[in-house]
């Protein structure tokens, strides 16, 4: 007769560690997943780019034509109308400010939804989680590296050199990546538990523009206001891009010091938080 | 040389029913801390899928894990992949895994067949110059060699499918776990993956194998766990296994319907009760039931079916055999004795009885089912495949002269 096994003692054998002991865990394995699978994030972005331009005419073109319709809009109303006095060309203004808040809003849009639409996958294969908002980031980046090429065309039009705080810009890049992969992480794993997340975000994500100066300067709001508005990294790290590459010097140094040291801390804790929600996601979902 | 291996140690799984929605009060808990323990304890709305389930499959090894559907093998092969994680227990995994749950999960429908098989297998672990390597085959294997170029969505389901596993068998795991994938493509393609699995096994992969085709289990698996409920029912060689299985189902009672109180035995040729037949042999199914009403001409109708392929070997009716029907009313009951020459292969059977009522108006209704009624196995080591057993003798001499001269 086959063995039948008797149910014995119920014993949990999960080890019990201390908060430090197991957060170091985390960070190990969370950056050891995403070098083992770093070939996967690869294909993962080059498949959610192939699959957005697989059935349009335009392809890339949309990466330029987006944000230069708006800036053509905007340089009417806000050179035209509402007649906006900033020290560099207004286009080239709302054109580099549109830029970056198109690769941080576009990032977070296709992050919100991306473990949702990718159901079949989260709840039949094992890879870290991580990897559907970091290919949304990238695949982001990807379409702002396109549409700057489209500033530099504005540049020369305009006669704006570029001068060597160029060499910062890097670091621009790197702080935007790192506040707008933590978003997305907190995005994407909200939008798992509650759907709200996808309807709430679209809502917010306008008032956040205004709040930002993508296409005013945000020093026209004084005030308490004001000085909310520059709690947020956004504002800071747009500006940052306008000085290295517009004005031709360094960022500001203690607003931009303040939104790195902020970007990092939202991507530690939101990945951190994502890490540990990541094994109850399959079941949920 | 692959040397895989699977440690199942005490694991539990609980489930939610239903939705999660109005648990952020779990969550945020867990989200603190991950060394919350959840307790043995079930909360409103939770269940076991897995309860105190332990297996062990070593290298070269092939588990068969079988039970009826919400058994929890599906749960099993998902915490080994990772993709749960457990209440309480430990399990590990050594080697790398290959993952065979849905083997085309990863496929995008609008891009193309070549471009999937990149995906899925980046998906899937493999690194770029392994896929690239091993492209022509894996294309070769599915038969999709005209269709690389093609979208996915344009693929038939067969084709799909096709791809997703020879992708997959093309990892070369340690460990390879599969579920119930063997049921894609025609029989000649799932003729070739049995192959492939046969021959991972044979260069030391750890099989686990969640399927409910008895007789793919049968003729891969060394050992089979038998589910049931979350709970283990059997774990053990395959055929004592499936055999415990087999009398799971009927003491589930399997399809049975009708019936009141009921007797079913097996007797051998000395009219013994056993489950143990020699094959040739004579055998006796003796059963006796109480019909639900009256105003019955029964006949009694006998399948004979093996338990590893659910194929039928024999079915017959007492009307056929020249038995007349009986007439009864209740409280009778009726004994119906099969008498039988059990020339059949060896392996494990069931019998199942259906008693029909020739009054009724439906002249064919099925007055009760007994499914199975009995089961019994047949011990015999001449057969080396096939269902029947043809009491085989052979003899063979050398002749002095050639082929022509023999008359």
């Amino acid at each position: 007769m086959a063995q039948i096994v008797e149910t014995s003692a119920f014993t949990p054998d999960l080890p019990r560690t201390g908060f430090f002991a197991a957060l170091r865990d985390d960070v190990a394995e969370m950056l050891g997943e995403q070098v083992q699978y770093r070939e996967l994030l690869l294909q993962m972005c080059v498949r959610d780019l192939r699959v957005r331009y697989k059935q349009s005419v335009m392809g890339f073109g949309w990466a330029i034509f987006m944000p230069l319709i708006n800036t053509i809009v905007f340089s009417l109303v806000f050179a035209r109308v509402a007649k906006i006095q900033t020290s560099i060309p207004y286009p080239l203004f709302a054109y580099c400010g549109l830029a970056a808040w198109n690769f941080f809003a576009s990032s977070l849009r296709f992050s919100v939804i991306s473990l949702t639409t990718n159901s079949q996958l989260v709840t039949k294969v094992y890879f870290p989680r991580e990897i559907f908002p970091f290919a949304s980031v990238l695949v982001s980046l990807v379409d702002f590296a396109v549409s700057s090429v489209v500033l530099l065309g504005m540049m020369a039009y305009y006669r704006v050199p570029l001068t060597s705080a160029v060499w910062f810009l890097p670091i621009v890049v790197i702080v935007q990546i790192a506040f707008t992969s933590g978003m997305s992480l907190l995005l994407a794993a909200g939008n798992l538990y509650y759907r709200d997340v996808k309807y709430l975000f679209e809502v917010i994500i306008v008032v956040w523009m205004f709040a930002t100066s993508v296409i005013y300067p945000i020093n026209l709001i004084d005030g308490r206001l004001h000085l909310l508005m520059r709690l947020n990294p956004m504002t800071p790290i747009i500006d940052a891009y306008r000085s290295v590459l517009l004005r031709g010097e360094l960022p500001s140094a203690p607003s931009f010091a303040a939104a790195t040291v902020m970007s990092f801390v939202v991507l530690a804790v939101a990945w951190t938080v994502f890490h540990r929600a990541e094994f109850t996601f399959a079941e949920t979902i | 040389m692959a040397e895989g291996t699977i440690v199942f140690d005490r694991v539990w799984k609980k489930f939610r029913r239903g939705e999660r929605h109005k648990s952020l009060r779990d969550l945020l808990p867990a989200l603190v801390s991950r060394t919350v323990r959840r307790g043995p304890a079930l909360g409103d709305e939770e269940f076991w899928a897995l309860r105190n389930v332990s297996f062990e499959v070593r290298p070269g090894e092939a588990l068969g894990i079988i039970g009826a559907n919400g058994a929890g093998k599906s749960t099993a092969l998902k915490l080994l992949s990772k993709i749960f994680r457990t209440t309480a227990g430990r399990y590990m995994v050594k080697g790398r895994v290959g993952s065979l749950i849905e083997v085309a999960a990863g496929f995008h429908p609008d891009l193309t067949g070549r471009e999937n098989v990149y995906l899925q297998g980046a998906i899937l672990g493999m690194k770029r110059t392994e896929i690239a390597r091993a492209f022509d085959q894996i294309v070769e294997f599915a038969g999709a060699g005209d269709f690389v170029d093609t979208p996915v969505k344009r693929y038939s389901s067969g084709m799909n499918a096709r791809l997703g596993f020879s992708i997959a068998a093309h990892l070369n795991p340690d460990v390879l776990l599969i579920d119930e994938i063997l049921a894609v493509g025609d029989m000649a393609f799932q003729e070739r993956c049995f192959d492939r699995l046969q021959l991972f096994r044979q260069s030391g992969a750890a099989i686990a194998f969640v399927s409910h085709n008895l007789k793919a289990i049968s003729s891969l698996c060394d050992r089979v766990l038998v589910l049931s409920r979350g709970e283990v029912h059997a774990y053990g060689p395959t055929d004592e296994a499936i055999a415990a299985y087999a009398e799971l189902l009927r003491r589930d009672g399997g399809t049975t319907t009708g019936i009141g109180e009921s007797r079913v035995e097996v007797l051998d040729g000395t009219g013994r009760a056993t489950q143990r037949i020699a094959a040739g042999s004579r055998m006796t199914v003796r059963a006796v039931v109480a019909p639900p009403r009256g105003d019955a001409a029964l006949v009694c109708a006998m399948r004979i079916r093996r338990l590893d392929s659910g194929e039928a070997v024999f079915f017959t009716t007492s009307s056929s055999v020249g038995c007349p029907p009986v007439a009864v009313e209740p409280p009778m009951a009726v004994e119906v004795v099969w008498d039988l020459e059990a020339n059949l292969a060896r392996g494990h059977y069931a019998i199942e009885l259906i008693f029909r009522n020739r009054n009724a108006a439906y002249g064919r209704e099925a007055l009760m089912r007994l499914n199975p009624a009995a089961l019994f196995e047949i011990n015999e080591t001449q057969t080396e495949q096939g269902v029947v057993y043809l009491n085989p003798r052979c003899r063979a001499t050398a002749l002095d002269g050639a082929v022509e001269a023999v008359s």
